[in-house]
């Protein structure tokens, strides 16, 4: 097997691997948000509510305490 | 749950926007005057050796791309970090330290940068030119920066990370990664001990130079002029109009489709030449799908007006970042359109690709990064923008100037694509090459005249803004929304 | 899995940096030995010649003339025979350029003089009625920087290990000497009088003679090497 051959096999393997986990990220992202895991069109309010005086969508101590 | 007020630290995103405002009168002035030099040429020796086009030509591309652009990013950066994440770089002396570090020594190498090229200093390489030298002074700014990200990530108050700060994390670490590499090369002095100390020689030879260095000049399209404009528009545009993106999972699935399939696409500058076949087709191919998450990220904001598009007519900001939006779409629509093999035999070396690069830099680039400045300066002196008219005046004179600048090179590029292979009935050349040059006069002409037109709204935002700092109507609290402006 | 990423900054990144990192893995490593190997016949250039490369890279010529025939008919009629990959083996940096708001010049050797390149560069119109290229008269009086040619030329003998004093076609005769700096100057002083007595230009003649070459020789021998 030369370099060619491998450059080949990794070119194909890649381009089905990228495939795989783009399609699956779409699967993921709508059965989050089926589930009620994760709802990710709430993310844009990250923008939106970034006053001075807005608190956090998800503050950090928070997620530290659900981990616990 | 507490309620922090927290006080975002714009100093260092205020410096950057000045220095993004001298560096787009400077880059575009020069980008003008040499726009007339093509069409009168006598231009070319007003200021002796150093008005020459070939002196000028890398300092225009330089100062746009690495002065204009990189203070843009920066200012937006130091301004919409800070508030996604929901700290203040005034809660942390060192990274406020680091930021004020990272814009004097940006600065400092930028000037140097800019009197090296005047004195013939150069590497040849396409938005690489710097010599080495400086090209160390550069990776030392992008650890700064680097630093002042992840610095900021680590002491953030929001758990996740929107959208635009993934793709700032990705412009630094595809920066970082395509300069190193296309900039590796041997100073020549430190091997022999004579000669210029300033000169070095590459370490690729040839094709692979020109392969390293394609893939080197596409990615950092990729990476200045994509991926944090991107970053941009998906702050400003939701933040100015109100409006939350249309698709937050679109904006995610756009996001990794542009990571994955941009890197591809470099082989697509070297269609027809020494580079290997397989290479070329790819980059032609990954090119045409490239459409896709451009596409993706582009309709996301359009559709993100909906229903609001009342606000199109209302505020000039909106205005700008629509067009933007829409150049995003045309020139990802026309660049796979010349990575077509057939039509880049026909394209290549011609003035269609200058025309090319400025729809996108002019009409995406350089709008956004007009607006998210005009955005932002309300916010940086507490002041309405001063005028509205002026702004609306802007936006038309410059949108005028695109349509003038590209229209003339696509005739111009077609043209001359066409005169090039152009035979008579006994399968002859048709035209000499100077008659290929002569013909194109009057579309220089043109195309000089619309960048004269674009460089005449810069002056007007320059301006615009000078007189918000100084002169507008102040506001007590920062606005939420739509950015005030007076009449 | 992807959610997991998107909460933790450090690893997002690591993973974008892979996904960016793949595509020039797999493009560009593997075909380096293949492209670098020179075509036969191809030679490292002189010091004259290489201190006239660093001239057309000072002045950005590369900014208005590719160096790169696509294998068209209508170029290789236009050019001459289309480019191959093994001809540029001794470029660093590459030339080919990426606009051609003048003619190519891959083979610029073999269809102009030295004359014709001093008048064309000293005015341009006057060889090419209607040209837009700007005269380039302080190349005339600039003296070429032998030394920081000879020192890329030591470099990359010394570190790419490209074949100065060496017998490349094996008929038992140096093809490109290098030497000492001393030598070598020697050299290029006769290489670049020869020239300039083909440019039929007295003062560039004087000029070497004084021991001094002007840019604009090396530019021309460099020019001329392009065939």
């Amino acid at each position: 097997m030369d370099i060619r051959e491998i450059q080949g096999f990794l070119y194909f393997f890649f381009i089905v691997f990228i495939t795989v986990i783009l399609y699956g990220y779409i699967v993921h992202l709508y059965r989050s948000e089926k589930k009620g895991k994760r709802d990710y069109e709430k993310y844009s309010k990250l923008a939106l509510d970034d006053e001075p005086t807005s608190s956090p969508l998800e503050p950090m101590e928070d997620n530290k305490q659900k981990e616990q | 749950m507490q309620n922090p007020s927290i006080e975002y630290d714009y100093t260092v995103a205020k410096w950057f926007s000045y220095l993004a405002i001298l560096f787009g009168i400077i880059g575009m002035g020069i980008g003008v005057y040499i726009a007339f030099e093509l069409a009168f040429p006598e231009l070319n020796y007003v200021f002796g050796q150093y008005s020459l086009f070939s002196r000028l030509r890398p300092l225009h591309t330089n100062v746009v791309a690495l002065g204009f652009t990189l203070s843009g990013i920066w200012a937006t950066w130091y301004y919409v970090g800070q508030r996604v994440l929901k700290v203040s770089l005034k809660e942390s002396p060192f990274l406020n330290g680091v930021a004020k570090l990272h814009f004097w020594l940006y600065f400092i190498t930028a000037l140097l940068a800019v009197i090296s090229l005047f004195a013939r200093y150069t590497t040849s390489k396409e938005y690489a030119q710097l010599e080495w030298p400086f090209d160390i002074l550069v990776v030392i700014i992008w650890v700064l920066w680097g630093v002042g990200i992840f610095g900021l990530i680590g002491i953030r108050r929001e758990k996740s990370l929107y959208i635009s700060m993934w793709y700032y994390i990705a412009t630094f670490l595809g920066v970082a990664m395509l300069y190193l590499f296309n900039n590796m090369e041997v100073p020549t002095y430190l091997v022999t001990g004579m000669g210029d100390p300033f000169h070095s020689v590459s370490m690729y030879a040839g094709t692979n130079d020109a392969l390293v260095q394609w893939w080197f000049g596409h990615n950092a399209v990729a990476f200045v002029f994509t991926v944090p404009i991107i970053a941009m528009i998906y702050y400003f545009l939701p933040k100015e109009s109100g409006q939350p993106v249309y698709s937050y999972k679109l904006s995610l699935l756009s996001f990794w489709g542009l990571m994955f399939v941009y890197l591809w696409a470099g082989g697509h500058h070297l269609i027809y030449s020494t580079v290997p076949d397989w290479m070329q087709t790819m980059g032609s191919v990954f090119s045409i799908i490239l459409i896709l998450p451009s596409w993706g990220s582009a309709l996301n904001m359009l559709l993100t007006m909906k229903g609001e598009w009342g606000q199109l007519k209302s505020n000039p900001l909106i205005k700008f970042m629509v067009l933007a939006s829409t150049f995003y779409m045309l020139s990802t629509l026309e660049g796979p359109i010349q990575s077509i093999k057939s039509v880049n035999a026909l394209a290549h070396f011609t003035d269609w690709i200058p025309g090319h690069v400025h729809d996108g830099t002019l009409g995406w680039v350089g709008f956004m990064i007009i607006s998210a400045i005009m955005h932002m300066a309300p916010r940086f002196f507490k002041r309405e923008i001063y005028s509205k008219k002026m702004l609306e005046a802007q936006f038309w004179l410059q949108t005028t100037g695109i349509v003038l600048y590209f229209s003339s090179m696509w005739i111009a590029g077609i043209t001359q694509g066409m005169m090039w292979r152009a035979v008579d009935q006994y399968g002859n050349l048709a035209y000499s090459f100077i008659d290929t040059v002569t013909v194109l006069h009057p579309y220089y002409t043109l195309r000089a005249i619309g960048g004269l037109f674009y460089l005449t709204g810069v002056l007007m935002w320059a301006y615009n803004f000078y007189k918000t700092m100084t002169a507008a109507k102040q506001i007590e609290k920062e606005p939420q929304f739509a950015s005030p402006m007076a009449a | 899995m992807f959610g997991w990423l998107e909460k933790r900054p450090f690893f997002f990144a690591v993973g974008v940096f892979v996904v960016i990192a793949f595509a020039g893995l797999i493009e560009i490593v593997p075909d380096f030995a293949q492209a670098s190997r020179p075509v036969v016949g191809t030679k490292p250039y002189s010091l004259l010649e290489l201190a006239g490369r660093q001239v057309y890279i000072k002045e950005s010529c590369n900014a208005c003339h590719s160096q790169l025939i696509r294998p068209f008919k209508s170029e290789t009629d236009r050019y001459g025979m289309y480019s191959m990959s093994g001809e540029y083996a001794y470029d660093r940096p590459f030339l080919w350029g990426s606009k051609r708001t003048g003619p190519d010049l891959h083979r610029v050797g073999n269809y102009r003089t030295s004359d014709w390149h001093a008048n064309h560069m000293w005015d341009p119109t006057s060889v090419v009625p209607g040209s837009i290229m700007p005269a380039y008269k302080h190349l005339f009086k600039n003296v070429t920087d032998l030394e920081t040619a000879y020192a890329e030329a030591l470099t990359v003998k010394k570190v790419f290990n490209v074949p100065y004093d060496t017998d490349i076609d094996g008929d038992g005769k140096i093809d490109v000497k290098l030497g000492s700096f001393d030598e070598a100057k020697q050299r290029a002083l006769k290489y670049a009088l020869k020239v300039a007595k083909e440019t039929k230009r007295q003062d560039l003649v004087n000029m070497v003679e004084n021991g001094k070459i002007p840019e604009i020789v090396a530019l021309i021998a460099y020019l001329n090497r392009l065939k």
